[in-house]
């Protein structure tokens, strides 16, 4: 089965995201923020990341900055899911190695629209 | 079982949903089918309140005791809209990239192509195209190319010529890449930059009606909404269609939808489901007459052959 790391600092968004991925019949691991998600990488490299920007110890951007560089970090599809609709930072997430970019508040639909553009589904 | 058994307790007197169905399949030839009750609650209150009544039952008592064609084409067009979002049928915009835009100027080389998204809705259709062609600019140099969408007049058409989409529109189907590149903000919606949206010209126009006042397609995209008309509505919007299409130009079909039994004067592309090419009209050699070899009884003795073109209607 694939796997899909959720990377948000709030537990409700995690619930609610990892819910929704386990619909679309992925299993699901959790990270509380970018640092935490990058220690679960390192031992076992998920399929997808959906991860949140703004987060304490490290933030989504770096996380991802971060993990394009660790061996096998090249792998994973990463979708941003965040508050922040700024063209300009959405530009820098898909630079720095975001695969797709989710603006919250999202639905069902939205997460399998933005996984289907990016192959996962 | 009746509608209001059905879906409990309703704005509306049950005889009113199953006038409505019968309204909506006359004018636009489209089955609601059985739960329709849920689309006249949510699409025609929201109707009622935009057109500034008092309830949905207001509207609707005004629709049917006055009659007005005006409003029953409002209301038609609410209950018929479809759910749509950017790239819906992937396979048709396939299609479109990689065999009819290529077909077009391979053949046509610099001229003027012009193409239809026939049903366009609220617009993510045509404004979908007018990205595929963005993308496709240098492959496509020369080709000048005019887009047009049609619909009945409906708020959707509204909103399409407005070119403005909610947050949850633009994140259905479209990639991050393609929001950045052909949006900006406006509020907290999202509008279709200029040189997408200058592309696009939309028209009210009843899908089911005689389509003279249109002018002749290269190709013509009507996706998802063939399986939903009513067999003689069907014959009728095909045979419409039939005759927007030039010579040698396609009709492109949603996922899983055909033209059945009939042909419409279309042949399809071999390996391409739901992707028809509009046939050449035939050259048809006829006799032609002698005037000198008339005898005087105003018979001929003799003919000659030359061609000369001759239309016929497609099959």
């Amino acid at each position: 089965m694939k796997t899909c790391l959720i990377v948000d600092d709030s537990r409700m968004i995690r619930r609610v995201a990892g819910r929704i991925v386990k619909d679309l019949g992925f299993e699901t691991i959790e990270a509380v923020n970018g640092q935490d998600a990058l220690d679960k990488c390192g031992l076992d490299m998920p399929h997808a990341v959906l991860v949140d920007w703004a987060m304490p110890v490290m933030d989504g951007f770096d996380f991802v900055k971060n993990l394009r560089e660790m061996p096998g970090g090249d792998k994973p599809i990463v979708v941003f899911c965040t508050a922040v609709r700024d063209v300009e930072r959405i530009v820098e997430a898909l630079a720095a190695g975001a695969d797709e970019y989710v603006m919250k508040p999202f639905d069902s639909d939205i997460i399998e629209s933005k996984f289907a553009l990016a192959g996962l589904v | 079982m009746s509608v209001s058994d059905r879906h409990g307790a309703l704005s509306l007197a049950p005889s009113y949903y199953e006038a409505l169905h019968r309204l909506t399949l006359e004018l636009a030839g489209i089955n609601l089918g059985a739960s329709h009750a849920f689309l006249v609650e949510t699409r025609l209150s929201r109707l009622a309140r935009d057109e500034g009544y008092e309830s949905l039952d207001a509207m609707i008592n005004e629709l049917f005791k006055n009659g007005s064609s005006r409003l029953a084409v409002q209301v038609v067009s609410a209950l018929t809209e479809r759910d749509t979002h950017f790239f819906k049928d992937k396979l048709a915009f396939d299609r479109l990239e990689k065999i009819v835009l290529p077909d077009l100027h391979r053949k046509r080389g610099g001229g003027r192509v012009r193409l239809l998204s026939f049903g366009c809705a609220s617009g993510q259709e045509p404004y979908g195209m007018a990205m595929v062609l963005d993308r496709m600019s240098e492959q496509l140099e020369g080709l000048k190319i005019d887009i047009v969408g049609v619909d009945y007049p409906s708020q959707a058409l509204d909103r399409a010529r407005q070119g403005i989409y909610t947050h949850f529109e633009v994140q259905r189907g479209l990639p991050i890449q393609d929001l950045v590149k052909y949006f900006e903000p406006a509020k907290t919606d999202w509008a279709v930059k200029s040189h997408i949206k200058d592309r696009v010209e939309f028209r009210d126009v009843h899908l089911l009606s005689k389509l003279d006042g249109l002018e002749d397609f290269h190709a013509v995209m009507f996706c998802g909404s063939l399986p939903h008309y009513s067999a003689p509505a069907r014959v009728r919007v095909l045979r419409g269609l039939s005759g927007l299409v030039k010579e040698n130009g396609f009709l492109i079909l949603g996922r899983g939808e055909d033209l059945s039994q009939m042909n419409f004067g279309f042949d399809r592309v071999d390996g391409s489901a739901g992707l028809y090419k509009k046939r050449e009209i035939p050259v048809i050699v006829e006799p032609e007459i002698d005037e000198s070899l008339k005898v005087p009884n105003g018979r001929t003795t003799f003919e000659k052959t030359s061609k000369r073109r001759k239309t016929s209607m497609p099959t």
